[in-house]
């Protein structure tokens, strides 16, 4: 089992999964460095921003 | 007819009146010829970075059916809401009928927070005898996740 799984289907809900993708300053990690398939990556960025707007995942670590 | 997503936080301060607004929500969105697939409430959840000054907010979750020209309406009028510190709408080719993610965690939590009282003096009990056994245990213990720790416990109190 490696460091990064994904499941067949995800979204923007699924915080636990979509915070294995993000740094800890927030970044969104490469697919280069997870592995990710090019498809999924699409979708992890399209969620993970769509999470952030909803503040289910923060932005930055400087938040206030 | 497209199928929607909606999101929204509403202000933890009237969270009590949570039921009043869905309500409110409800006829707002039938007078626009919308239809209501699944509601979901959530519950107060911390905010990943505060809004308004807010550090956290009550999620709902609906699943819509309904015309963008409509949208468009309610949108406008869900704009001037001051109990609202959020809204999000999104365009879905389907609706997953499961529970979401976030209300699966509302209910656990909610579970845990009764099961915790109980766990904590497990855990107190088990390291006192860990201690006694070895110091190479411990250092295991401490590796391991907190539900694998619960299950050590178990089998402590079996031997």
């Amino acid at each position: 089992m490696s460091k990064y799984s994904l499941p067949k289907n995800f979204d923007y809900k699924d915080v636990n999964i979509l915070k294995q993708f993000i740094t800890e300053t927030g970044k969104i990690i490469p697919a280069r460095v997870t592995g990710v398939t090019a498809s999924n990556q699409r979708k992890l960025t399209k969620y993970i921003k769509i999470a952030r707007f909803l503040a289910l995942i923060p932005y930055t670590d400087m938040h206030k | 007819m497209n199928k929607y997503e909606a999101v929204i936080i509403l202000n933890p301060n009237l969270s009590s009146k949570a039921d009043s607004f869905l309500k409110e929500f409800e006829t707002l969105l039938s007078s626009n010829s919308f239809k209501i697939i699944k509601t979901e409430d959530v519950g107060r959840r911390q905010l990943a970075y505060s809004i308004n000054n807010h550090n956290k907010g009550h999620y709902l979750l609906f699943n819509l059916e309904g015309d963008p020209s409509k949208l468009i309406e309610i949108e406008n009028k869900i704009k001037y809401n001051e109990s609202i510190i959020r809204h999000l709408f999104i365009n879905v080719k389907s609706h997953n009928g499961e529970d979401s993610q976030l209300l699966v965690e509302s209910k656990t939590k909610k579970k845990d927070s009764e099961v915790e009282d109980i766990s904590s003096k497990v855990e107190a009990k088990e390291t006192i005898e860990t201690e006694k056994k070895d110091n190479k245990e411990e250092d295991a213990d401490k590796m391991e996740d907190k539900t694998k720790t619960e299950n050590d416990s178990v089998e402590v109190k079996d031997e």
